[in-house]
């Protein structure tokens, strides 16, 4: 409805001048964006070694399964910490704040601090989970074993990304009007009826694109990887974006990166199209 | 392949070192090194400069990093590009960039003679396809350290065999205070280089100078055998040595919670320094080997060639040929600590007097050898990286490990 209206008043003049301010951006969003894609299919060769690439489609199995053990725990993670983060508290505005804190430092350095935390010698968590009574012994080598390797990729990631998503999350809230609580509250429902009914269906599109950024983002990772396990051990966790930076630098093939990073661009394309598709169809519903 | 028109590097770069050229009418040759902890090479500059006046070095001091030094001058040389003159490089950089033609050869200037005068190890690493890129003047070859006081206490002799240090190990490790071995055991190059001194320790070879792969040999089958029973068997290595690279092992082993140590000569300086729990309790020695079989090291150490593209390459070769000379060297070694490739030096009374273990270093180095040399060097350590890993963390038997490697490698190396 107000969308309708602020368009309602514009003449050609008024989208001219609008066009006038956007032009800038956009030629600066092709300059960055759309040239690098243009050069990256013209450069782009090798496509015929795609499908007898093993190391491709480990490196693409891995990298689909952290996306969806990071994006998912950070989902349900973050909507939890932003509806604590709504409701009124003292000291809200500090916890806040404090709250952002891991999203603000750079993925290298705080995966340098994780690696010491993970240390099989002297990390914390061993030492944690052994006063605690969950291990055997304080000397836990994490980044040793496939498993706990991916898992302890995953934990870093989510610690370090669920910030942003109580951001976006918090935003949304603060878009769904008390009223409906209000009203819902007066017909008798509870907070769980609350929150499946009026949170959760308002939220969706937050959810959505929320979702998007992210699993677009930990598709990518590239930095935290490499500076916890390299890809190992056994080549676990290695990830697309590894074996892309191994084709241009360590291989000398730019023209097989190129094409590696196309496959990446596909399958992102295909995951937020399907994350999209997803939270609409139930829209309508 | 051969390099299209950069046109994507600026999208790919994180960074380019580039100065202004001065306008002093000198004859500018740059190079990028790491930084120059003790200062030994803007000393053997300056003292170039005083000889020279006409020419004007330039060392970029670039990031510790070698990988990100790597990619530095591969993007620069990738454009074209004349910004740096002399390459500084790493033994395992120099057949990838001489394949590309980013080298040239320096077989006229640096006659054999010459190269007759430097350890034969760090020659072998300087020469692709039958011609010479690359004067060394750092030598570097893995080793084993061992904890002298345990095994003079114990009253046994240092180990010559794997079965001799596996032994050793289980009598004096007291895990998980003590360890008996560590080594570098991450998924990265370290692993393999370690490997590969149990291979040719074992009478065998990865790949041959003929591009065969050996890598399922029965020789490597074994010696990735004793090293994943090492972890996994004997348990003399803890779990966690499979997140170990150089400094990690080295903190165990100067922290006294190793009896023996597969490492690079740094870490002797560093084992011996006040305030060290190891200090004077601390020998060296050529890394274990099969029974009835010789040791040896794997090489690695840098070296200086001159870029194709560089506008000056008779003054960058004035700047090499003093730079690796014996004086510069020993100024070198004086204030970094760099060891020298020239032969001569190790018998050299300053030398000696401050560093007694250099009479056991240049034993190791006399048998370093060069990873294989050859273009796909760094998809083939790739391939094995994550097989190797996969055997020490038990995902696959050696055998099955080092199977799956060759596979892939045999066709990597024909690409």
């Amino acid at each position: 409805m107000s969308r309708d209206r602020a368009h309602a008043g514009f003449g050609p003049r008024e989208a001219a001048v609008n066009w006038s301010f956007a032009v800038p951006a956009l030629l600066l969003m092709a300059l960055v964006n759309l040239l690098p894609v243009v050069a990256a299919f013209r450069y782009a060769s090798g496509f015929h070694r795609l499908s007898a690439d093993g190391r491709m489609f480990a490196s693409l199995w891995n990298t689909v399964r952290f996306t969806a053990y990071a994006v998912s725990i950070e989902t349900v993670l973050g909507l939890a910490i932003a509806l604590l983060l709504t409701r009124p508290f003292k000291g809200r505005g500090l916890v806040r704040a404090a709250v952002l804190v891991p999203w603000a430092l750079p993925t290298a350095i705080m995966a340098m601090a994780w690696q010491w935390i993970y240390n099989p010698e002297y990390g914390i968590l061993g030492d944690l989970l052994f006063k605690f009574g969950l291990v055997s012994s304080p000397r836990v080598a994490w980044l040793a074993s496939p498993g706990s390797a991916m898992a302890a990729c995953v934990l870093a990631d989510v610690w370090k990304t669920t910030p942003f998503m109580t951001l976006l999350f918090m935003s949304g809230l603060a878009n769904i009007p008390d009223e409906l609580y209000e009203a819902a509250g007066i017909d008798g429902a509870g907070p769980v009826r609350r929150f499946f009914l009026i949170t959760l269906p308002l939220l969706k599109p937050t959810l959505a694109l929320a979702m998007v950024f992210r699993a677009i983002q930990s598709f990518g990772v590239f930095d935290l990887v490499w500076v916890l396990t390299g890809g190992g051990p056994g080549g676990s966790t290695r990830m697309i974006a590894l074996y892309v930076y191994d084709n241009v630098f360590r291989y000398l093939e730019l023209g097989y990166a190129c094409t590696l990073t196309l496959v990446m661009a596909a399958c992102l394309l295909v995951m937020s199209a399907g994350i999209l598709y997803f939270t609409r169809q139930k829209e309508q519903a | 392949m051969r390099w299209r028109p950069a046109v994507l590097l600026p999208f790919l770069l994180a960074a380019c070192a580039k100065s202004d050229a001065p306008s002093s009418g000198k004859t500018v040759v740059r190079f990028l090194a790491g930084p120059d902890v003790g200062g030994g090479a803007k000393e053997v500059i300056a003292e170039f400069h005083q000889l020279h006046p006409e020419l004007l070095i330039e060392m970029v001091e670039g990031p510790a990093g070698t990988g990100t030094r790597e990619d530095m001058y591969s993007t620069s040389f990738m454009g074209g590009e004349s910004t740096y003159d002399i390459v500084y490089m790493d033994v395992v950089w120099m057949p990838k960039f001489a394949h590309q033609g980013w080298l040239r050869p320096l077989d006229d200037k640096f006659t054999p003679e010459m190269q007759a005068q430097f350890l034969p190890g760090d020659i072998a690493g300087s020469r692709y396809e039958g011609k010479t890129y690359r004067v060394p003047v750092q030598s570097d070859g893995g080793l084993l350290y061992y904890r002298k006081d345990l095994l003079e206490a114990a009253g046994i002799a240092p180990p010559n065999t794997w079965a001799e240090l596996a032994a050793a190990a289980k009598k004096l490790q007291n895990p998980p205070e003590v360890w008996g071995f560590v080594f570098q055991g991450k998924q990265y190059e370290g692993l393999v280089c370690d490997f590969l001194e149990l291979v040719w320790g074992n009478g065998g070879t990865l790949i041959d100078e003929h591009g065969g792969v050996h890598v399922d040999d029965p020789a490597a089958v074994e010696a990735l055998t004793w090293l994943v029973d090492a972890v996994r068997k004997d348990k003399i290595s803890p779990d966690g040595v499979l997140t170990f690279q150089e400094e990690e092992a080295r903190h165990m082993f100067q922290e006294g919670r190793a009896v023996f140590m597969r490492n690079w000569p740094y870490a002797w300086n560093l084992a011996q320094q006040d305030g060290s729990p190891v200090k004077g309790k601390v020998g060296i020695r050529p890394m274990v080997h099969g029974s009835g079989r010789s040791p040896a090291a794997t090489l690695g150490g840098w070296g200086y060639g001159i870029s194709s593209f560089s506008k000056n390459p008779e003054a960058a070769w004035t700047f090499i040929e003093f730079a690796s000379s014996r004086e510069a060297q020993k100024v070198a070694y004086m204030k970094s600590g760099i060891i020298p490739t020239r032969k001569a030096l190790f018998d050299d009374p300053d030398i000696v007097s401050k560093s007694p273990h250099y009479k056991e270093l240049r034993e190791v180095l006399e048998t370093a050898k060069p990873r294989p040399v050859h273009p796909q060097w760094a998809r083939v350590s790739d391939i094995l990286q994550v097989h190797l890993s996969a055997a020490l963390s038990g995902q696959k038997t050696p055998e099955a490990a080092l199977k799956a490697a060759a596979d892939e490698i045999r066709p990597a190396m024909a690409r």
